[in-house]
Order: C-alpha cells, then sequence, then structure tokens
C-alpha cells in the first residue's frame, strides 16, 4: 500500500444501502449529513455502443429528448422546476452508459424524484417531431461548437476511429456524424426508449442529506408502477485482442496553429488490476508537471508545448490511453516521436521509481477525494460501479486498490502494452505555412485566456460526457 | 398524449420540504507579525483543504512594454526555488497530492493551493518557498516566455479567445491595459528576462498586501503554528496596496468581424462596461442578467436554443475588471453575450437576440421569472459552495474586488429584496440596443453581407 492522505479502510465512513423495486430497478442510497444538499443520479445502461451503422448520436440525441417534457411536465419544465428550486442538472452520454442528474437542497429531493419517474415513465407522450428538430439542430450546433470549429476538435473522433476497428461498438463516439443525426426519425427516438429506458436497465443513486426510509417509501411511489421491459438488443461483439498488432498512423493536414503527436494505445479494461497499473504507467508518464514527458519534452527537449497522456478506463472494451503532444516552434514530429518511444521504452524496461510511484498514487488519491467531496461526485461513482460492475460498493475501495498497485505490476502492463505496435499514432502538420511560424515573430494581436467567462453562467445543459481527457 | 403511452401511476407533482439552514461560511480574519492578512474558514468533512493568495500583482502594474510580466512571474514562482529546482518543486507538490496553480488578471495575481488536510503543512511550506524564495533561473523565464509565444497561435485558433481579445480592443482605449491581452503578445513577452520579473517581484510581491485564505476541514490541525512555520517565514518590506485608475469604453454600435474563412460556426461575444459589485444595483443586475442568458431556460436561449435550434448555448454573464474601495472611486464590470451560432443562422441568430433584447426592454421581465431567478441563485448556494475551494474562491474575489468578508453572505438577502422592476431596470439599462458592440468570429465572405443589411451599425472585418 502506498502512503495515503486519508485513512481508506471502512472507505472513509463512507456506507451506502441497496435495494431494488419489483420492476427491477435497483437503488443506491448513502446518507452525509453535512451539508443540506441531495444528488440524484440515474444511469442508464445504454449508451454509443449500442448505436447500430447509420444511426450513430443516437444515445446522446436521444438524452437532450429526456430535457423536452413527458406526461406532467410541459416543454422545458424540467430544467425550469429543478433550477427553480434552486438545483443543478444536466445528462451525459458516453460509450456505455447515459447519466441524468439533479443536485438539490435536501428539501426538494422529492421533487427530482418525481420528474425523473415522469420521464422514465411516461416520455413518449410528449415526444414528437418539433422537440426532434429543434434539439437536432441543437446537437448539431454542439458538434460544431465543440468538434468542427475547434483546432484538433475532430482528434478524439479520428483517433477512436483508428483505435477500434471498423464495425466494431466502440468504433464511433458518442456525438455522432452529422449525416446520422440528420437522419434520425422520430420512430428511431420511441424505438429507442422503448428498448433501453426501463426501469430494469437502470440504477438510481441518492446521496446526501437524506433520510434513508423515506427516500426509498419515495422512490417505490415514483417509480414503483412503472412496468419493466425488456426489448434491449444484445451487445455487439466489443472483444479484440490485447496488442493491436502492428502500428496504425494517420496524418491530417489541416489549419491548425501547431503541429501535433497523438496517440491511442490499447490498454486492459477497466475493472481489472491491470487497468489501475495501466493508470498509474500513464499518470508517471505524462500526468502532472514532474511526468516523464513532461520533463523530457517540455523543460528539458523543449521541443514540446505540452505533453499529456491519461487514460479512458472502458469496462466493456480494452481502455484507451490518449498521449497528445503539442509541438514547439518548428520542431518536426519525428524529433518528438523518437523521444517519446526512448522515454516509454526506458520506463517499460525500468518502470518506475518509488518515487514517481508515491507521486502518482498521490495525484489519484487527490482526484478520487476530489470526485468523492461533492455528493453528486459519490452518486455517479456509486451508479457507475453498479452498472458496469454489478456493485456499487465497489466505489469506495476504488482508491486502496489502486494504492495497493505495486511498481513491478506498472512495469508489467507498460511492457506488455506501451508498445509502438499497440498504438494507433494520429499526426498534424498544418497547412497554414511550409514552416509553423518562428515564435517571436507570429501575430503581434497575442492573446490571452480570457473567453469571457462571466458568473452566473449556468449549466450548459445536457451535453456530451467528457470522455475526453 | 395517448394512453398507450402512459402505463404507470400518475402523482401530483411534490411540494417542498422544510428548508434546511444553511448560510454562506463567516471567515475568521486575522494575521500574521510579518503583516500578511490571513481569512481561515472551517468547513467540516472536507479533505481537501484550499488555499489562495491573493497578491497586489495587477496587470496595471506592468511596466510600460512588457504586458505578461505578471503571468510569467507569477507561474514562475513553482519553476525553481532557493531549495529545489523546477522539477524537484513539482515533484514534491504532486509527492503531496496537490495541485497548484497561477495566474493573473486586472484585479490582481493569485496563486491557488489545493492539497489533502494530512499534507498541508507540507504543501504550505512549498507554497511559502514560492512566495518568499522563488529562484528565477535564466534558463527557466527563457522556457516559460517561450512556451508562451507557442501558445499564443494556438489560443487565437480558439474562437472564443479570439473574440475576447478583439472586445477588449474595441472596447477600451489603446492606452488602457484593459484594451490589450491579458498575457501579453508576442511582441512583450519577448521582451521578458529574468531580471524584469525579479525587478516585478520586488516591487509587488510583500505579504502587508497580499491575503492568504484558508479553507477545509481544518479539526485535526494546529493552523496557526503551521502558518507561524511557513507563511509566516515570508517577509518583505511594507508598501501599500497599489491604486488602479477607472477606465471608459467605447459604446457606439458596430459590428466587427474577424475572418475566419471556411468556419462552420460563427462565435459571437457581444459586450459593454458595466458597474461592480460595490454599486447598489448589484443584485438587480446579477437577476437581471440571469433572467436575459442565465440558463438553457432564460430569454436568450428560450429563443435562440430551445426555439430555434441555432446554437448549443448562449449566455449573457458580468466580469468585475476593476474594483477599487469606495473611497477609491468606482469600478467597472465586462457585461458579455456570448454563444456559437452555425454560419447560416448568424443574421436570424442576432436578429433574434436584438429582439429578446428590445421585448424585455419594452415589456419588462415578468414576476414568475424573478421570482424563478431568486430561487434559483439563493437556494442553490449550499449546492455551490458544498467543497472547499468554491468558499476559498469567492472568499479571496472578496478580497480583490475590497468587498467586506460578508458581501456573498449578504448578497443572498438582497437578491431576495429586489423587486422585478429593479431587475428590469438593471439589464435594460446594461444592455440598450443600439449601444453594443459585437464580435463575430466568422466567415466574413458568408456573414458580411447578412450583417450589414441587419443595420445595427457599421461592420468591418479584420484578419483572424
Amino acid at each position: 500500500m502506498g502512503n495515503p492522505a486519508v485513512n481508506h479502510t471502512g472507505a472513509a465512513g463512507l456506507t451506502a444501502t441497496e435495494h431494488r423495486l419489483a420492476n427491477g430497478l435497483r437503488l443506491v442510497l448513502s446518507e452525509d449529513h453535512l451539508t443540506p444538499v441531495a444528488a440524484v443520479c440515474i444511469w442508464y445502461d445504454v449508451g454509443s455502443r449500442h448505436e447500430i451503422s447509420g444511426r450513430t448520436g443516437l444515445a446522446h440525441l436521444f438524452e437532450h429528448l429526456m430535457f423536452q417534457g413527458s406526461a406532467q411536465v410541459t416543454g422545458n419544465g424540467h430544467f425550469e422546476l429543478v433550477q427553480g428550486a434552486g438545483g443543478s442538472l444536466n445528462g451525459t452520454t458516453s460509450f456505455e452508459r447515459t447519466n441524468y442528474f439533479e443536485t438539490m437542497p435536501a428539501h426538494q429531493l422529492e421533487l427530482a424524484l418525481w420528474l425523473e419517474a415522469d420521464r422514465m415513465g411516461t416520455l413518449l407522450a410528449a415526444l414528437d417531431d418539433e422537440s426532434l428538430d429543434n434539439q437536432r439542430d441543437v446537437v448539431k450546433n454542439e458538434r460544431r461548437q465543440r468538434y468542427d470549429n475547434v483546432p484538433y476538435g475532430t482528434a478524439f473522433e479520428r483517433l477512436i476511429a483508428l483505435a477500434y476497428p471498423e464495425g466494431h461498438p466502440y468504433h464511433h463516439t458518442p456525438i455522432g456524424s452529422m449525416t446520422d443525426l440528420d437522419a434520425a426519425t422520430l420512430a428511431d427516438a420511441r424505438a429507442f426508449f422503448r428498448a433501453n429506458y426501463a426501469p430494469n436497465n437502470a440504477v438510481l443513486a441518492i446521496v446526501g442529506d437524506i433520510d434513508s426510509q423515506q427516500t426509498l417509501a419515495w422512490a417505490d411511489k415514483y417509480f414503483g408502477s412503472i412496468p419493466a421491459h425488456d426489448g434491449k438488443m444484445p451487445l455487439r461483439n466489443a472483444e479484440l485482442p490485447d496488442i493491436i498488432g502492428t502500428e496504425i498512423r494517420q496524418v491530417i493536414r489541416e489549419d491548425v496553429p501547431a503541429r501535433a503527436l497523438m496517440a491511442a494505445y490499447r490498454l486492459p479494461e477497466d475493472g481489472t488490476r491491470e487497468c489501475d497499473a495501466a493508470d498509474l504507467a500513464v499518470t508517471v508518464l505524462g500526468n502532472g508537471m514532474s511526468s516523464r514527458l513532461y520533463n523530457r519534452l517540455v523543460r528539458h527537449d523543449r521541443t514540446a508545448i505540452a505533453a499529456d497522456f491519461g487514460v479512458m478506463r472502458l469496462a466493456g472494451t480494452p481502455s484507451l490511453g490518449w498521449m497528445d503532444v503539442k509541438a514547439s516552434g518548428g520542431t518536426e514530429v519525428p524529433q518528438i516521436e523518437a523521444a517519446v518511444n526512448e522515454e516509454l521504452a526506458r520506463f517499460s524496461a525500468d518502470g518506475p521509481s518509488a518515487e514517481e510511484l508515491e507521486r502518482a498514487q498521490a495525484q489519484l488519491e487527490r482526484e478520487w477525494l476530489d470526485r468523492f467531496s461533492t455528493v453528486a461526485g459519490r452518486a455517479d461513482e456509486l451508479c457507475r460501479y453498479a452498472v458496469l460492475f454489478g456493485d456499487p460498493q465497489l466505489a469506495f475501495t476504488a482508491v486502496s486498490r489502486a494504492l495497493d498497485i505495486t511498481a513491478a505490476e506498472v512495469k508489467a502492463v507498460a511492457a506488455a502494452r506501451l508498445r509502438p505496435d499497440n498504438r494507433a499514432v494520429l499526426v498534424y502538420e498544418p497547412t497554414g505555412s511550409p514552416e509553423p511560424a518562428v515564435t517571436g515573430q507570429v501575430d503581434p494581436d497575442g492573446a490571452d485566456p480570457d473567453g469571457a467567462d462571466p458568473d452566473g453562467a449556468g449549466e450548459n445543459s445536457a451535453g456530451e460526457d467528457g470522455t475526453r481527457q | 398524449m395517448t394512453d398507450a403511452d402512459v402505463t404507470m401511476d400518475l402523482h401530483p407533482m411534490p411540494a417542498a420540504g422544510q428548508v434546511r439552514d444553511w448560510a454562506f461560511p463567516a471567515p475568521e480574519r486575522g494575521g500574521l507579525p510579518t503583516g500578511l492578512p490571513v481569512l481561515r474558514c472551517e468547513r467540516p468533512g472536507q479533505q481537501l483543504v484550499a488555499v489562495e493568495i491573493c497578491l497586489d500583482a495587477a496587470l496595471d502594474a506592468e511596466p510600460d512594454g512588457l504586458d505578461g510580466i505578471a503571468t510569467i512571474m507569477v507561474r514562475a514562482l513553482a519553476q525553481g526555488t532557493a531549495r529545489h529546482s523546477a522539477e524537484e518543486f513539482a515533484a514534491e507538490l504532486e509527492r503531496c497530492g496537490a495541485t497548484l496553480q497561477a495566474s493573473a488578471d486586472f484585479l490582481g495575481a493569485r496563486v491557488s493551493l489545493e492539497v489533502p488536510s494530512s499534507r498541508l503543512h507540507r504543501a504550505l511550506g512549498l507554497l511559502t518557498e514560492a512566495l518568499a524564495e522563488p529562484a528565477f533561473a535564466a534558463t527557466e523565464i527563457e522556457r516559460l516566455v517561450r512556451n508562451r509565444l507557442d501558445a499564443i497561435p494556438i489560443e487565437l485558433a480558439n474562437p472564443g479567445q479570439r473574440a475576447a481579445i478583439q472586445l477588449a480592443h474595441e472596447l477600451f482605449p489603446e492606452s488602457a491595459r484593459m484594451s490589450r491581452p491579458r498575457q501579453g503578445t508576442a511582441e512583450t513577452v519577448s521582451r521578458i528576462d529574468a531580471a524584469a520579473v525579479r525587478a516585478f517581484y520586488e516591487a509587488h510581491l510583500r505579504p502587508v498586501t497580499a491575503t492568504a485564505v484558508v479553507v477545509g476541514d481544518l479539526s485535526e490541525i494546529d493552523l496557526d503554528a503551521m502558518l507561524s512555520d511557513t507563511l509566516g517565514r515570508w517577509a518583505a518590506e511594507s508598501g501599500a496596496p497599489a491604486l488602479v485608475p477607472p477606465v471608459t469604453a467605447r459604446d457606439d454600435g458596430r459590428v466587427v468581424i474577424v475572418d475566419r474563412p471556411g468556419a462552420v460556426q460563427t462565435q459571437m461575444l457581444i459586450g459593454r462596461l458595466g458597474p461592480d459589485r460595490h454599486d447598489p444595483v448589484w443584485p438587480a443586475l446579477v437577476l437581471g442578467t440571469y433572467c436575459l442568458g442565465g440558463t438553457l431556460t432564460s430569454r436568450l436561449d428560450r429563443v435562440l436554443r430551445e426555439e430555434k435550434g441555432y446554437t448549443y448555448g448562449v449566455r449573457a454573464g458580468t466580469q468585475v475588471l476593476h474594483s477599487p474601495a469606495p473611497d477609491d472611486g468606482i469600478g467597472e464590470a465586462l457585461l458579455a453575450i456570448s454563444g456559437s451560432v452555425d454560419t447560416a443562422a448568424t443574421r436570424p441568430a442576432l436578429d433574434d437576440l436584438r429582439t429578446v433584447i428590445r421585448t424585455l426592454a419594452a415589456d419588462g421581465l415578468t414576476d414568475a421569472e424573478r421570482d424563478m431567478a431568486v430561487q434559483n441563485l439563493v437556494l442553490v448556494a449550499p449546492l455551490r459552495y458544498e467543497t472547499a475551494a468554491p468558499v476559498a474562491d469567492t472568499l479571496a474575489d472578496q478580497v480583490e474586488q475590497h468587498l467586506p468578508d460578508d458581501f456573498q453572505a449578504q448578497l443572498y438577502g438582497r437578491l431576495g429584496e429586489t423587486s422585478t422592476a429593479e431587475a428590469t431596470a438593471a439589464v435594460v439599462t446594461a444592455w440598450p440596443e443600439d449601444r453594443m458592440i459585437t464580435i463575430l468570429v466568422g466567415d466574413a465572405a458568408q456573414i458580411r453581407g447578412p450583417v450589414e443589411d441587419l443595420g445595427i451599425g457599421p461592420v468591418s472585418v479584420v484578419a483572424a
């Protein structure tokens, strides 16, 4: 065990109880009376991996439709009622699940349960072409804003498509393609709801300043009469060999401000010790300001502006290690790539030093403390472990497992996985000029990170999951 | 609705339960013998402790021609000290599981530390080294300068950041620091060297004009002993706080297009100058701004997003830029409306946006809208301030803005006392239809003509 900042035995005093309604809805309750707030979080076991060819983006588009009213909630009533009650809310869609959450002042918990039950049970009563057409346009603008209109915006999508082969359920990202978004029909949306939005395909976690008995009674009252139904399409096979077997490479010539080297490594599936070990390996290599890649490329060689490496954990298929290096000045990609290869090879041969492992574990622990410091963060983690691994209690012991990993395990997974024949590489070459602008001679109007982010700005609504790093 | 679509028992919407008491945490104000004021705030159960150091090194203090030096200086604090090299310092911080961030802005510079409480002592020791004994090695400053120069084109390629730079340029007179990018231009940044950084540090960083804010679960901690052993070692000569002059802004209605040929969206940023938080109108402005563009169900998104589908979201907000103590003059805030719309929707979106503002001016807000805004802004507080970091951040904002330590605590009551008419007046005054400067980052070949046809003032085009 590492050198923990807090005592994680007994999950630092946190507990959760599990229940199941007759219709199959699983409930996870966790009391915490420090602050008068209560988080409600629902995970539906459906994500972009369940989509079929020609209908990519449907899970996420559907998530937007869940905010467009149900039998007893008109128009934007879901947003209005939650915000008017002092709550905050949103929904996100990832490869493996769709989640919805309301964090409420504790005295408004019952309202959130009523709202979630109404749309779980009766969404189709309100769903119409007008909502679909409107939210289709909103999602297309979301896609433009977050992916198509920003430099490197489609890098993640491209890497995913390289790392998971054609036809694989993870080959496309949750945002979907413009063509498929255009093609989605009301019939598709209705069928999607009927297939996936069933109480027996969901987990509801409620965390915070709650009375468990009362909360259970409310959950039963509002959700209990929603009929269970089975219509889910079987998941397509997502198995892949541990190693890609050969390096995949794509060079993009685009109007981007700097050269970039990105790579996706195939890593062990979430829920395994090997995945925790891979997370630590990648943290030592590329997370933070004392990582090996940062020290080498940004501090010493000064060939890169930034060097990041992180893990996107996936439970249903191999996880993805995503490296992102932006070149400094006129540095050419091969020079950076040679240094990266050298660092990864050295790490695979030697493993982390004791100090590096201690730092990586301290960082992962801090990130865990951060997620668990809010009732909403805890509710989301409980749902995650319940939906993806069948046991919400695993959320409380996740950090202990990461602290239990040894240097030998980190070295082993690095040697097995962080190899050139186990990666998809994406190289960006700017089209603007044959040579990137020489530093010191760039546009004199300068830049700053202003982005006018005034206070009072609320949620940007139903968004796609931050599955990116 | 068809019966076939409702197969569950429907229940009436439940009523709210009893509101549970919550108040914005009151900090305890003290100080160290070196003159460093300390605000501390106990937040039971918050194992991640947040520390904010407010430094009197605002951008207006930067020497002529060295825009960006405040940012480089404050970042350089963590790039090596008398006891640790830059690499060792980063490693020691990460060994604590800590994060350290540094930034400089018009209100001052800020160093923010977050760390598990069991390692607070060690992390405060490192923070003290950074403040009291920075190395400012020439090689590290060169690296930061070069890194900054590399970052500039990347930021310029981001439509939101590009729009913000152009807006500052259009709003403020050239002589005002506010008219120029916060982190400098390639020209000014490339002039920065280690000697200049050290001179700026020595001129502006001193405990008496700084403030430390510590928030979290401090129950197991002897904070006084810890502070005297760490931040208490930071000493420097006394000095008076800097005074920043007031700023004026143009408000002749016009449009500037930053040309990005082929852009699939137009980034809109509309700006004006408004009052700071000292102004009695502030609570009304907060309410009115929320009703205009605070959320997805505010007036702008109700039309532009939820009716027309032109955008993923448009927001209105405020950002305080200058906030002297009341005896030292009047402050200012940037009022902004921002969002991205697909290129073809540029003209109709601007047209609808102005119709929303015109309708608001003509008919005012409704009581229901005002009530909902108050409910949201007041009742969301326990949630917004659940963890230590946002509490520390708000307390530090108050310090930087020369506001009383109970400003936020009092604001909730004042919001509740603000009438619909007052909120309407504040937001209508803030956004006169014909006195807004509009920045559009997008494809000029496609949007210039349609925007000119709108007749909302002269339209000019600049290169990206």
